[in-house]
């Protein structure tokens, strides 16, 4: 599949976004007040916006992008697009609530944000993992991976924001404390997923044979001419091939900026936790575009690339 | 109903006359909406298809020529040539991905269509195709497919012969059909019988409307090896007049 770079910024982005408006508001819930709520709660926004309107990018007619809307009961892209927008009223209403001391619609507004915020990472997975046409998504990891891979992102960031405006909190027993043995226990699950979805994909056979494809008895099949000579609408968006060693690398560089190093900082280095943010973001983009390069369409098959 | 075409993959000859047609029709179609070109006549030439030919050769396996040929298909090697369109599926996924409503199947007769009117080129439904039926009109920024001419089957103005999709009426070899599924006397149902026509891809499940014919196994052809003396008088005496000409 071709990594349509704004859907790549916006899943991270968004992700990120919801993963720390998530662990503010549980924070807010659970400590009441705590220093970088408001910073916390103002860089959810602007991330989660800026992936939304990123989303809008890729469209080729965003125009009708307010339809998105419409088919909510059938379209896992419709629940994503209705979910995500619901949550800013449901913010707003959380925020108010707060802000006003009406503990009561605060936690009710905080529960309906919390579940909120994860119902719109799952429906993202959804969207991948419903596709009949890409066996490599269709499975539970990918339902898992962006709700995962938001909370352990916006965990970090909320540690970041948090860490930025109280220094010395991070002691034992602190509520600081407690989120960064939080974001490791999310960075060691998070990276274990992806191992455990890289190796699976190394091992299953990715694609239907072409005889399945062309209606064939047994017997050996090989494209003679896919009947145009230049690019189509076909090839480009899923046609696209990445070479196998760039991919390797780029799957350590993955596992490594996304997972890994930032899992190392904050170990040893709490204080570094913006570094341990950027090298996660940066990770979760290189992962993510892997996410689509990687993927292998059924309409390849035709094309001559498939389990023969 | 259901209407669908029967492609048969025996007597396709890879002319791509059908995708021609099918270009030249709805290329202008109001209801298609266009099939663009891109750099047309320059140097990287692409655009629009409903219906895009491919070219596969068949061999069959020694291990497998038996079991091809229990099935009456064909029993050595072949050039196939598989045109594909929209197979209208029962099952349509891409219209059940489509977040807009754009993507939509008729009830009245199972025909899968675009309303350019609400498409907001996504590609998602594109994505959710595993025959590659649905291209992106980036001039228009929607999405495009095959109607199966849902503005000639329907039209009374034309001659009732040629109330068919462009590529049926296009094709030399008569290797597509079009017709009710639905109808068990169809020309279509009668022919998916008879020659135990074959959904693509069946294990997706999203049962295609549209049928294949294999290839059959073509029937031995006397190559007059013999010189074995041939039988009866009247076929002596031919050979005898043969070979006098031969002289």
């Amino acid at each position: 599949m071709k990594p349509a770079l704004s859907v790549v910024f916006f899943t991270v982005s968004s992700g990120a976004g919801l993963g720390l408006l998530f662990w503010a508001t549980l924070a807010r819930l659970m400590q009441g007040p705590l220093p970088g709520f408001e910073m916390a709660v103002a860089m959810a926004a602007v991330l989660f916006t800026a992936g939304l309107l990123s989303s809008s990018l890729h469209l080729a007619n965003p125009r009708n992008g307010w339809r998105a809307f419409v088919r909510f009961r059938h379209s896992w892209l419709s629940r994503e697009a209705v979910f995500a927008v619901a949550m800013y009223p449901v913010t707003a209403l959380f925020l108010w609530a707060d802000a006003h001391g009406q503990r009561g619609l605060a936690v009710v507004g905080g529960a309906l944000l919390l579940s909120l915020a994860l119902l719109v990472l799952v429906c993202t997975g959804m969207i991948y993992a419903c596709l009949k046409t890409v066996p490599h998504w269709r499975n539970w990891q990918t339902v898992v991976a962006y709700p995962l891979f938001g909370l352990m992102s916006g965990a970090l960031l909320w540690l970041a924001t948090s860490i930025g405006t109280a220094a010395d909190q991070a002691l034992p027993g602190t509520p600081m404390h407690v989120g960064a043995m939080l974001a490791l226990l999310l960075l060691a699950a998070g990276g274990a997923l992806k191992l455990s979805y890289f190796l699976r994909f190394a091992r299953e056979p990715a694609l239907p044979s072409l005889n399945a494809a062309i209606g064939l008895p047994p017997g050996r099949v090989r494209v003679l001419d896919v009947g145009h000579s230049g690019r189509t609408f076909l090839t480009d968006e899923f046609v696209f091939a990445l070479a196998r060693e760039r991919a390797r690398l780029l799957r350590w560089v993955a596992l490594g900026l996304g997972f890994a190093l930032p899992g190392l900082l904050l170990a040893i280095a709490p204080r570094w936790s913006a570094l341990a943010v950027t090298s996660c973001l940066a990770g979760l983009l290189v992962e993510r575009w892997l996410f689509f390069a990687e993927a292998r369409h059924v309409v390849r098959v035709y094309h001559g690339d498939g389990a023969r | 109903m259901k209407l669908g075409l029967v492609i048969d993959l025996d007597t396709c000859v890879g002319c791509h006359a059908c995708a021609v047609a099918c270009k030249e029709w709805n290329g202008q179609s109001l209801m298609a909406g266009g099939a663009p070109d891109y750099d047309g006549h320059g140097a990287a030439p692409s655009g629009v298809w409903f219906n895009r030919v491919r070219h596969y050769e068949f061999t069959a396996q020694a291990q497998d020529t038996a079991q091809a040929q229990g099935c009456g298909h064909l029993n050595l090697s072949k050039t196939i040539n598989v045109p594909m369109s929209c197979l209208h599926c029962e099952d349509a996924d891409c219209v059940t991905v489509c977040p807009t409503g754009a993507s939509y199947k008729r009830a009245e007769d199972g025909i899968v269509l675009i309303d350019p009117e609400k498409c907001m080129g996504c590609n998602y439904c594109a994505w959710a195709c595993p025959y590659g039926a649905r291209e992106l009109d980036t001039d228009a920024g929607v999405m495009r497919k095959c109607t199966l001419c849902v503005d000639r089957i329907y039209d009374e103005q034309l001659p009732a012969a040629e109330r068919q999709p462009a590529c049926v009426l296009a094709c030399p070899a008569h290797a597509r059909h079009f017709g009710d599924f639905d109808d068990a006397g169809s020309l279509v149902s009668l022919l998916t019988k008879a020659r135990e026509g074959v959904a693509l891809l069946p294990e997706l499940d999203y049962k295609p409307v549209n049928r294949y014919l294999p290839p059959r196994a073509a029937p031995e052809v006397d190559t007059g090896q013999a010189n074995a003396r041939p039988a009866n008088l009247k076929d002596r005496l031919r050979a005898i007049a043969n070979r006098l000409i031969e002289l």
